[in-house]
């Protein structure tokens, strides 16, 4: 044989053993693509269900399609039962004031964590590792009860108060990003006479624009989709959000709810999939970094 | 004179710990202080009126007024309330009105953490005043207002920015936590709530270790959530890592075409993904009415029912792959990208096949980089309210033995049922100060024992 047809046998041999693992992982791939779009895409047929009622399908498409779900959510609220533009207007106002707020205190509380050296600074650091370790809501009583005594129940304040007011708690993420902007260019700017409060806004905050854009994502996206505290703190259907709202749903408005998370998911995800690159950033920042 | 105090420093125990401020101790300090300092020692806010910085001590002034005037009208009160839990019982005949125990604790914590404010502030106040006493000594002006707003955009920029959260934190996180950890040693909750008056003891804990009906609830739901927890922290890890290693193949075109999938799980936010699971799993949901359709038995997979208890349990691992895995693989195929590519190169040279160039590099860095988020998301796993709240819609076992808590319930889903649902306030926070034990010694242990910890600067 000669020297030729060995390297052709073993070329044959190779494109014969790429076509089988390209094979697989393609199909892998496909299967891997249905298992995460199915749902999502019964979802959105659901919303366009005719009948509205979860009892009304067989399998797992309805068997009519219509607008009128969309429409009733705005118009119908079955009795002041689902109130759908106040909630999405409730939750509107509320993730975003929370997320201004919370970002700038995020923000803040990472910089100067990362660059100031000061008294306090490790026990600071401390005492939030250790309050990161106790359950979420374990306080959630007693932050039912602090709301009372401001007289802030029932109010969509409490909840920005709230969600900003404990952002800073997760700055370890932020500081890890900000640790990764080497020091010689605030030295720079200070023997340039700028103060500490003008480095920060007119360097680190461009320099940190990726981390700004996860930080308010994140920020935005917790209140957008909290149950727990609008569920403690708010007791009138009409001051909910739609997160309570939707939770609150029964069988027999399937459509309803689908139609009413269409409004909640689509925005987040339209965000996600446009900022993408920063998110993926931002958690690997923080997760080499710790 | 006085300069040669100064200059004596006794390193061991400085006072006011700044260059050129170090007092050999609290009485060469009293003896050093002049007039102003004196002031603002004995009132808050009165040395800067002597050195004439009117706005700061009239800030400081009205800061000691409001302070006065709350422990005046309430914070004494409050104070000792802390330790009595109220003493005087509602009664109605009388029109007597009652000491609500649970508003005396919190109150009491917020009364305390008040008084270690105005020391601090008091503290704050003297050091002010100490400062400016130096620039007086060393024949300069004290600090204008402008000079002060100055400095704290500036030197004092930490203290500036830092304050807000400070207080927010302290008032909305560690006031509560602090109220909860002091709940747990009380019998507040169950039957002693408003207006019977509780007091200091460690009922709670008794109950949760004896062998009542709470006791072997505590038992089962633990194992179970432990059990919860490692399997799947594994398989969202082992489903994440491969995907990201699918993705990440030489072979597959359009990667970013087909990472969009799991990117829209993940975009999709957890309560609405596990919402609609619950109704695609449900009694009338679409799978039931396939199975029925077939001529089986439906099923009940999220009921509240003994049958249930397993196929809820497996529901629960497999929704919550769907929803997680897609950020472990954003994850793992960002450190994956981190992989210098000349490792692979110089192993092909050697003669190592894919497998081995798998063991011996990837998987020892993509574990070593993921240690810490392995970890967090194992303690997030182990605390993983969502799943069983929205799947099973907080439903209570009406069968076997568990009071208050369902068969899938993990800790942290009882915690809620008994503290937030039902006002067992006391077996509530002890449950939490149990999860804190076993989430904080297991991510220390992990943490310490990982290389993530041991070589951090290696990598860094």
């Amino acid at each position: 044989m000669s020297g030729s047809a060995v390297i052709k046998k073993r070329k044959k041999r190779l494109t014969f053993r790429r076509a089988i693992d390209n094979t697989l992982t393609y199909t892998a791939l496909v299967f891997i693509s249905v298992f995460f779009l199915f749902p999502c895409l019964w979802l959105v047929l659901a919303s366009f269900s005719k009948s509205g009622s979860l009892y009304d399908t067989r399998g797992f498409f309805p068997s009519a399609y219509s607008f009128q779900t969309f429409v009733d959510l705005f118009t119908d609220d079955v009795n002041g039962l689902y109130p759908y533009g106040r909630w999405f207007s409730n939750t509107l106002y509320v993730a975003s004031m929370s997320c201004v707020l919370g970002t700038v205190l995020v923000i803040l509380t990472g910089y100067v964590m990362s660059r100031f050296r000061f008294k306090g600074r490790d026990s600071i650091k401390q005492i939030t590792l250790v309050l990161g370790m106790f359950p979420g809501f374990m306080g959630m009583a007693a932050i039912y009860i602090i709301m009372a005594q401001f007289g802030l129940l029932n109010r969509l304040e409490a909840l920005i108060i709230l969600y900003a007011g404990t952002a800073p708690l997760g700055y370890l993420l932020q500081k890890g990003y900000f640790d990764t902007i080497p020091q010689t260019i605030y030295e720079a700017a200070r023997i340039d006479g700028a103060n500490n409060f003008l480095i920060f806004r007119k360097i680190t905050l461009p320099l940190a624009k990726p981390m700004l854009v996860y930080t308010a994502l994140t920020q935005f996206t917790w209140p957008w989709s909290d149950v727990l505290l609008p569920r403690l703190l708010l007791k009138n259907r009409e001051q909910w959000t739609v997160a309570v709202g939707l939770f609150s749903m029964p069988e027999t408005h399937f459509s309803r709810f689908a139609a009413g998370s269409m409004f909640i998911a689509v925005p987040i995800v339209i965000l996600f999939f446009c900022l993408v690159k920063n998110i993926v950033n931002g958690m690997t920042a923080g997760a080499i970094k710790g | 004179m006085q300069h040669q105090a100064d200059k004596t420093l006794n390193k061991k125990t400085p006072f006011f710990k700044k260059p050129g401020m170090a007092y050999q101790n609290f009485t060469a300090f009293l003896k050093w202080a002049p007039p102003g300092v004196w002031a603002s020692i004995c009132l808050m806010g009165a040395g800067q009126l002597v050195y004439g910085q009117i706005v700061k001590g009239i800030a400081f002034l009205s800061c000691l007024a409001a302070s006065a005037w709350y422990f005046i009208t309430m914070g004494i009160k409050d104070l000792a309330g802390i330790f009595t839990l109220g003493t005087r019982q509602e009664d109605l005949w009388l029109g007597i009105p009652g000491d609500n125990s649970m508003t005396m604790l919190i109150l009491g914590v917020f009364a305390w953490g008040v008084l270690v404010l105005t020391v601090v502030l008091w503290y704050a106040n003297v050091r002010d005043a100490v400062f400016s006493a130096r620039r007086v000594q060393q024949g300069k002006k004290p600090r204008s207002f402008r000079q002060t707003l100055r400095a704290m955009a500036d030197d004092k920029f930490h203290i500036t920015s830092l304050s807000l959260p400070v207080v927010t934190v302290t008032v909305l996180s560690i006031v509560p936590i602090v109220f909860m950890i002091l709940i747990a040693f009380t019998n507040l909750g169950g039957d002693i709530v408003y207006p019977k008056l509780a007091g200091w003891s460690l009922d709670a804990w008794q109950k949760l270790v004896g062998v009542s009906k709470l006791g072997g609830t505590f038992q089962k739901i633990i194992t179970w959530n432990v059990t919860w927890a490692v399997s799947t922290t594994l398989i969202n890890f082992i489903f994440g890592l491969s995907l990201a290693l699918l993705l990440n193949k030489k072979n597959v075109r359009y990667s970013k075409f087909w990472r969009a999938f799991p990117i829209l799980a993940y975009a999709i936010p957890g309560f609405i993904s596990m919402l609609g699971y619950r109704f695609m799993f449900s009694q009338s949901g679409p799978i039931n009415s396939l199975l029925t359709d077939a001529g089986k038995d439906s099923i009940f997979f999220l009921t509240n029912d003994a049958s249930a208890k397993w196929w809820a349990r497996g529901i629960g691992l497999f929704v919550n792959a769907w929803i997680a895995t897609p950020s472990i693989m954003l994850m793992a195929s960002g450190i994956l990208s981190n992989i210098s590519a000349d490792l692979y190169e110089a192993s092909t040279l050697d003669g190592a096949s894919s497998l081995q160039q798998f063991r011996k590099i990837t998987f020892p860095f993509v574990l070593f980089a993921t240690t810490p988020l392995l970890i967090s998301q194992f303690v997030g796993n182990f605390n993983n309210f969502g799943i069983f709240f929205f799947m099973r819609n907080n439903v209570i076992s009406n069968y076997g033995d568990y009071f208050l808590a369902s068969d899938t319930d993990l800790l942290i889903n009882w915690l809620y049922n008994l503290s937030v649902d039902n006002n067992y306030y006391s077996v509530g926070a002890a449950i939490s100060l149990v999860i804190f034990a076993i989430t904080s010694t297991l991510s220390l242990a992990v943490y310490m024992r990982s290389a993530a910890y041991k070589q951090e600067d290696r990598y860094q």
